[in-house]
């Protein structure tokens, strides 16, 4: 098996490299045949790394502990669930994912493409198969995950080495969040080549005007929506798992998932410019590329450990093999931008400063400024040691003073930005759409500062929240209006047909509400409250409204894990509400031990206590509780914002801008668009709170 | 490192703990004579005095721009954490610097003075956040100096491209075929849908 896994892989990467040459060889000689050969070749990849995948797999259901990834990241007694898991566990199980995830991208582009813009086409299935080409290399070359445990004369060894146990997935995963998290993240890293293969396609074949945007405009929205649903897993598994209160520490490898994210978003705003009106060709383009090789980067960040972090699972000499990558791309991009730089010509006018094209100018600014200051402060370290010789930290609270300030500017263009007119908006519209939702907005902050929001930052984006909140339901509510009463049907039904002919952008509405949402639960952190206590049974500790009592401590005992357990009677306000069971597991194959947080949580508040173990002074159970006010919200929040997404994506009701019938759309394609909302339904059933 | 570390940290022990009766009873002159009234205000809000060595906001405060040296958190001493350890709670290496901090807190050092003790033992790495001098001082410039040219450049933009509107009618409008599929798609737009995205 191990030999057909290798196989397989090697033959993907013949494949790939096969599919670049005669891809350009056909694009060269214009021989349909050939690049017909180099696309089939491209859909071909697919299939073998899905078999590569599917012989990892097979070990690992199977137990075989004679391959070194298996021995490394699995057990006999793990769960199969996480069996699966385990296979973007470690370094090159992560590697061969990234490279089938790409693959499956490839595929559905190619595959749904295979009649169309056969003029553009042939350059983006070489642009894909280029880099699926660099991480067949790493799978096969660099990091393969087929390496046999094997003794000088085989055989005897081997069969030892079968019967033998593995080392266990680290338990950090054994979490059901952590089988989400990575795929969506790695679904949002790769599916950011597509249009990125798109754009330097486009650019490279010089095929006229905004169509590889059009084209490219859902696989986009998908791979932000689906980023956006890893990032925010990944903060909920943080939150928890890891056991400290929080969701978000300017770690690296978060910071990493962030920047493709912030550029990702920045592009799906100033496509729009394009599209209406024909600006910011140049930009754009490179907004695109920019996305692409931040999405390298992060997946680098992850996987070399350049950055210390604690996400570094595998570390090793990999990093260089991704800066000759991100080099190359670098220097593919700008030349051929260099080259065609005169087909970008744009026809940028600007009539006014207060319009929609200067706010979505001001928004781009805006979010590229916050992926400067995080990209800024991830590798700074590094520039740092490389300059002066010493490292130097950049914690948490660096990040918080730069990017919060950012973030609220960029909360209040939220709400500025869809009420302003293109071209020009006149002082009085502004006046018109601005004054009760400001009003509106500091009423709220004064009603907020008299009930203790006394933070200036939480209180800033309390107002923003009511304000964009507003500005959004005003849009809502005038629109459903005009059409009530020229159809004479009630008002919400107006309403869902306003949203239905135009779901791009009252989609993008609904995204821009869950993005408050975030921001209201992110502005509850400064009120975060905490307390550590040493607890025998009967001891009781009280904490905001709740009064926690020590019931009981017990050991549980099972083939994966045996753990501690606290049982924990919880009061509010002298009535008994909820019992909670933190604890803390002993994992058999690893030794290691792993807190499980108990979370009780409402949205005001969430109650998150955390069974630390014995204190190593005196022997003592220790708990420590938090008080963690909306964070609930967060999660909220990104609900919607998967759910806005999937409006934005559905078709508009009347064909207006409609690029291609309803009818000829594939399954494959129903599949890909509805991917987010399975992740969200999924992510609904996982969550616990 | 970490051998260097423990032996320095054991020399130290006998000192901390005399520091320690030293504080108690300084700190109840101060408290009784200063801060009574910040006390109560305290006590009635933390209602029962956490159990690790914590005791001054201040020290608490300091705790989070000092990292916690044991080289597996990456957290600062005051959110040392160890998911993976005995205890997730403050590290041996996280207790001890506390401790340290409160020693330097009853001395009554400045902040400053305090954050500069910890730098000398440790390293620049102790730091949580870059200082502001010298090279470091460019990893708090850059995140505002970056966006500040970029506003200067947008702005250069915009009025570039405002000039351009206010010339353009002079030459008559040029028509591409692009543009005129755009404003029949304006035109044929219907009421409510006005202003589209």
């Amino acid at each position: 098996m191990d030999i057909l896994g290798s196989f397989a892989l090697l033959l993907a990467f013949l494949t790939a490299v096969y599919a670049v040459l005669a891809g350009i060889a056909g694009i060269l000689t214009r021989r349909t045949l050939l690049t017909k050969s180099a696309r089939n070749a491209g859909m071909a990849v697919f299939v073998l790394v899905t078999v590569a995948v599917g012989c990892l797999e097979y070990f690992f259901f199977s137990n075989d502990f004679s391959i070194v990834y298996v021995v490394e990241h699995s057990n006999r007694a793990l769960p199969g669930f996480y069996k699966f898991a385990a296979l973007w566990a470690g370094q090159e199980g992560s590697l061969l994912f990234w490279s089938w995830l790409l693959s499956i991208y490839a595929f559905l582009v190619l595959f749904l493409n295979r009649k169309r813009h056969p003029e553009l086409m042939p350059y983006v299935g070489v642009v894909l198969a280029g880099v699926q080409t660099f991480f067949l290399t790493l799978n096969n070359f660099v990091a393969t995950p087929f390496r046999v445990l094997a003794g000088p004369d085989g055989a005897g060894v081997l069969h030892l080495a079968k019967m033998s146990e593995g080392h266990g997935l680290t338990p950090l995963l054994q979490y059901p969040e952590m089988v989400i998290h990575p795929p969506m993240l790695y679904l949002g890293y790769t599916g950011f080549s597509v249009p990125f293969a798109f754009a330097l396609a486009a650019l490279l074949g010089r095929y006229p005007g905004e169509k590889w945007i059009h084209i490219t405009r859902r696989w986009t929205m998908i791979a932000w929506c689906v980023q956006s649903i890893g990032i925010l897993l990944g903060a909920h598994w943080a939150y928890a798992m890891l056991g400290w209160g929080g969701y978000w520490a300017w770690d690296p490898v978060e910071n990493a998932s962030l920047l493709p994210w912030i550029t990702g978003t920045a592009f799906l705003h100033s496509v729009m410019m394009q599209e209406k009106r024909g600006m910011m060709k140049v930009w754009n383009v490179w907004l695109v590329f920019t996305t692409f090789m931040l999405c390298i980067l992060g997946t680098m960040l992850t996987r070399s450990g350049v950055v210390s972090s604690v996400h570094a699972f595998a570390q090793s000499s990999i990093g260089s093999w991704f800066v000759g990558f991100l080099i190359i791309t670098f220097v593919v991009c700008f030349a051929a931008y260099w080259k065609n730089r005169d087909y970008l010509r744009s026809d940028n006018q600007l009539d006014s400063l207060v319009s929609r094209e200067s706010s979505f100018l001001f928004n781009n600014l805006i979010l590229l400024a916050a992926c400067f200051a995080v990209l800024w402060g991830t590798l700074f370290p590094v520039l740092s040691e490389w300059v002066q010789g010493s490292k130097i930290s950049v914690g948490a609270p660096f990040f918080n003073k730069v990017n919060v300030p950012i973030a609220l500017f960029l909360l209040l263009l939220t709400g500025v930005g869809p009420l302003l007119a293109w071209r020009k908006t006149s002082f009085d519209a502004l006046q018109r759409n601005f004054a009760w939702p400001f009003g509106a907005g500091i009423l709220a902050g004064v009603i907020g500062f008299t009930f203790g929001f006394r933070d200036i930052y939480s209180l800033l984006c309390l107002i923003l929240g009511v304000f964009v909140t507003l500005t959004i339901a005003s849009e809502f509510f005038r629109g459903a209006r005009v059409i009530s009463a020229r159809d004479g049907t009630n008002f919400f039904t107006a309403m869902g047909e306003l949203t239905m002919r135009n779901t791009r952008r009252y989609g993008g509405y609904v995204i821009h509400f869950g993005m408050v949402l975030v921001f209201i639960g992110i502005a509850g952190t400064p009120f975060n409250k905490d307390l550590q206590k040493e607890m025998a049974v009967g001891d009781s500790l009280r904490i905001g409204p709740y009064t926690v009592l020590c019931q009981n401590f017990d050991h549980l005992d099972n083939a994966n894990f045996e753990s501690d357990r606290a049982t924990l009677e919880v009061f509010k306000n002298g009535k008994s509400d909820m019992m909670l069971f933190p604890e803390r597991r002993l994992f058999h194959a690893s030794q290691v031990t792993e807190t499980m947080v108990a979370i009780q949580s409402s949205p005001l508040r969430d109650l998150y206590i955390v069974y630390a173990g014995r204190s190593p002074e005196s022997g003592k159970p220790v708990i420590h509780a938090y008080l963690l006010p909306l964070i609930k919200w967060i999660w909220f929040g990104g609900i919607v914002v998967v759910l806005g997404t999937g409006l934005a994506l559905l078709p508009n009701r009347r064909t207006a801008l409609v690029l291609r019938p309803a009818t000829e759309r594939s399954w494959a394609e129903a599949i890909v668009e509805a991917a987010p909302a399975i992740g969200a339904v999924a992510r609904r059933v996982e969550g616990h709170d | 490192m970490t051998d260097i570390y423990k032996t320095r940290k054991s020399e130290r022990a006998p000192q901390q703990s005399l520091c320690a009766q030293n504080r108690f009873s300084m700190f109840s002159v101060l408290r009784i004579s200063l801060r009574a009234v910040t006390l109560a205000t305290i006590l009635a809000m933390s209602a029962i005095a956490p159990a690790s060595a914590q005791d001054t906001p201040r020290a608490k405060a300091l705790s989070k721009r000092v990292l916690c040296m044991c080289g597996g958190c990456e957290d600062s001493v005051g959110l040392c954490n160890h998911p993976g350890g005995t205890f997730s709670g403050p590290c041996e290496t996280a207790r001890g610097m506390q401790k340290d901090l409160d020693a330097h807190v009853t001395r009554g050092e400045s902040d400053d003075q305090i954050l500069q003790a910890m730098v000398e033992q440790y390293g620049p790495t102790v730091l949580v956040e870059p200082p502001k001098k010298g090279f470091d001082l460019l990893a708090w410039i850059m995140p505002i100096a970056v966006p500040l040219i970029a506003l200067v450049l947008v702005w250069e933009v915009v009025r570039r491209w405002r000039h351009k509107a206010t010339l353009a009618p002079a030459g008559g409008p040029q028509v591409s075929p692009e543009f005129l599929v755009r404003a029949q798609r304006e035109a044929n737009r219907e009421p409510g849908r006005e202003h589209d995205e």
